[in-house]
């Protein structure tokens, strides 16, 4: 394992990084499972997943943190996935479904129907879906509008002043619901704990149609890496590739928004461990996606859990406070000469 | 002999100004060049900006006519709108006047040493900064500092972490602004944080300021923006011919004989300043900054630093804000952050996407 610092990223062996990645998700999980907040203790907690424990017990652990712990692996599983292709598609380092105001976008929209009359517990995944989707049009359309050479940081102003703009909004609307403000007070800040796994069945479908969207682009976004022109020149067609991955990143965004509320810097951080790991490669960095994603999601929830004892820290916070100085470090990094 | 008439009289003075200027001499030293166009601008924002007021204090649940108002700020009328207009409208009003103002001033200082429009301190994350610093000494995190001072501590954090973070490019360029969005990410981060771990009565008290509104200040604390605008508008005046050279590249600037670098300290220090007190009043009404200086420079024909009018702008562009959050929806009071990022958010979003820029701004 060790000798792998001794190699390049891009010649990393992909299957066992993998694999290691995997071994540290069960790990998380695992932890997760055991730690948390309120009365019971470490030891209890061992003995239960060991199958001897109060019922009180079972239901913490089987029930409550097992809940969370599932919600966390779908939600870092999506989002790392959406910045991934968000990131291969805007040919940006620095595009993600936060900063970039997709997840304001599905907020939004929720907050709509909210204020239209829904509940939380009956909200449909299609309209958290739909509001990522014009999100995500939108600030592309906007940082495509002003025809020059694609500027990274333009994009994520654009992002900035859309999402500022959308949450504006969205208080604006719940200032004159005082039921919905309830109903989403909760929701908005982003969090994996108490949310309904019912939810998670029904955003199922629309995952396997996020998949299919991916393994259909995987080879023309590899190809588009090098340029819109060899791209055309490998026979893809760029236009229809993007459409196709702006519908899976917007189906992947809006389903983790649907069920977690918006978690901001999941989509920036894991592609950038998953770049530094395996190399630039998308077909390389979207398998190891797979596993970095629920790592980030449910260690930093597990650390939520554990600073602010007894009371909880959401996760929005955390996960803000881990991705802001990868962010700084990507702008910073000398691979952004044109800022 | 030869060095005598080569050399200049020793004691000559620049006696007369350029055109559509005018020199105001005070002292044996020190004379002032004012323009005579921004004088007869910030005259008519004067004009605006006293109708403005007239008209706050006159509207609201309980209509007063400006007859009235006016008769009431100078020591008549009778004792319900003399309650209502010196007790409660006019020092709501008087906070509005100066955060715009200072958050204006600050937007116009920190654009022009920049070189970008878009670097305000509320994109920059000097703002989310100052909140996370004055809500810490709220929320009573075992600091008993006054929340002005801690808002201030904030600001000059954000400042020199961001200046840190960007590495050698200096003010200029994308980077900075990037850095500061962190900054600011991080700093809103930290706000939620203080805030989920008080009692949820001192969070919703709270809350309104962190969404920006002028229903929640403190008297103590408008008075210290008070006087820290007015110093910091002094001194705009007296270093106005050295920010004039800001727009220059750096190496235009020292063959004109002026140091860089203090200009940019100077400058930094008072956006810190402004925008520190200001927050700690209004909390984060950043946006002002974005659309104070704009008005202002269309205002000004894109010559020339307009500070003055910028401030005169923002004051303007904050009461209306105030006004229209206060009236339009009521007995609903939508806060003054909300209405303010409702009008900044789309001139953002058409900052970045229209093709030409007229100035280097």
């Amino acid at each position: 394992m060790i000798s792998w610092f001794y190699i390049a990223p891009a010649q990393r062996p992909l299957f066992s990084v993998f694999v290691s990645a995997l071994f540290v998700l069960a790990l998380c999980c695992f932890c997760s499972l055991l730690f948390g907040a309120g009365g019971l203790s470490l030891q209890a907690s061992f003995q239960t997943l060991l199958g001897n424990g109060s019922a009180d017990a079972q239901f913490t652990v089987f029930h409550l943190r097992a809940n969370r712990t599932l919600v966390g692996l779908f939600v870092g599983l999506t989002l790392g996935i959406a910045g991934a292709l968000m990131q291969a598609v805007a040919r940006n380092p620095l595009a993600e479904p936060g900063l970039l105001g997709v997840s304001a976008g599905s907020s939004f929209a929720v907050a709509i129907t909210l204020v239209l009359g829904a509940s939380t517990a009956t909200l449909t995944v299609g309209v958290a879906q739909f509001g990522a989707l014009l999100g995500c049009l939108c600030v592309l359309s906007v940082a495509r509008m002003q025809g020059q050479q694609n500027d990274p940081i333009r994009l994520v102003l654009a992002g900035a002043a859309l999402s500022s703009l959308l949450l504006a909004v969205t208080s604006l609307l719940l200032l004159f619901d005082q039921r919905a403000a309830d109903e989403i007070r909760f929701w908005i800040t982003g969090s994996v704990a108490g949310r309904d796994t019912n939810t998670l069945f029904s955003v199922l479908p629309s995952m396997l149609i996020a998949i299919i969207c991916i393994l259909y682009t995987a080879k023309p976004l590899a190809s588009l890496a090098l340029g819109e022109r060899v791209a055309i020149g490998l026979g893809h067609k760029p236009q229809r590739v993007r459409a196709v991955v702006i519908v899976a990143v917007a189906l992947l965004v809006g389903g983790a928004t649907a069920i977690a509320g918006p978690v901001a810097f999941i989509g920036l951080v894991v592609p950038f461990a998953a770049r530094a790991l395996v190399g630039p490669d998308i077909r390389r960095t979207l398998w190891l996606c797979l596993p970095l994603g629920p790592i980030i999601v449910i260690s930093a929830d597990v650390v939520s859990r554990l600073v602010a004892q007894p009371a909880e820290m959401p996760l929005g916070v955390l996960t803000a406070i881990i991705g802001a100085p990868v962010l700084l470090l990507i702008v910073r990094s000398r691979r952004m000469p044109t800022l | 002999m030869i060095n005598q008439s080569l050399s200049l009289p020793n004691n000559e003075e620049i006696t007369t100004a350029p055109n559509g200027h005018r020199l105001l001499s005070l002292g044996r030293h020190m004379t002032l060049l004012i323009e005579k166009q921004a004088i007869i601008r910030n005259v008519w924002l004067l004009i605006l900006l006293a109708i403005a007021c007239v008209a706050t204090l006159g509207m609201g649940s309980m209509p007063i006519s400006p007859k009235e108002v006016i008769a009431v700020l100078f020591g008549h009328g009778n004792v319900m709108s003399q309650f209502i207009v010196h007790d409660l409208r006019l020092p709501r009003l008087l906070a509005a006047i100066f955060t715009g103002a200072a958050f204006s001033l600050a937007g116009c200082l920190m654009q022009t040493m920049a070189r970008n429009r878009l670097a305000t301190p509320g994109i920059i994350g000097i703002d989310n900064a100052a909140m996370a610093f004055a809500v810490s000494s709220v929320v009573g995190m075992g600091v008993s500092l006054a929340p002005s001072a801690m808002a201030l501590a904030g600001a000059a954090t954000a400042t020199a972490l961001a200046f840190g973070l960007a590495g050698g490019s200096g003010t200029r360029g994308y980077r900075f602004i990037v850095a500061g969005i962190g900054i600011g990410a991080i700093a809103g981060a930290v706000t939620q944080l203080l805030l989920s771990q008080v009692s949820i009565d001192v969070a919703n008290s709270a809350y309104p300021w962190t969404v920006g509104s002028l229903s929640a200040r403190d008297p103590m604390m408008v008075k210290v923006l008070g006087i820290g605008l007015g110093t910091c508008l002094v001194a705009c005046l007296f270093l106005a011919s050295q920010f004039a050279l800001m727009p220059f590249s750096d190496q235009v600037i020292t063959g004109l004989g002026a140091n860089i670098k203090h200009i940019r300290i100077i400058a930094l220090v008072l956006c810190i300043t402004l925008t520190g007190l200001a927050v700690a009043v209004a909390g984060p009404v950043g946006l002002v900054a974005l659309v104070g200086p704009e008005i202002a420079r269309v205002l000004a024909r894109y010559r020339g630093i307009p500070l003055i009018s910028s401030a005169l702008t923002g004051a303007l562009v904050m009461i209306l804000a105030d006004l229209f959050g206060r009236t339009v929806l009521s007995p609903i009071e939508l806060p003054v952050g909300i209405v303010t990022a409702v009008i900044g958010g789309p001139y953002l979003i058409w900052i970045l996407v229209r093709r030409t820029s007229r100035t280097s701004l």
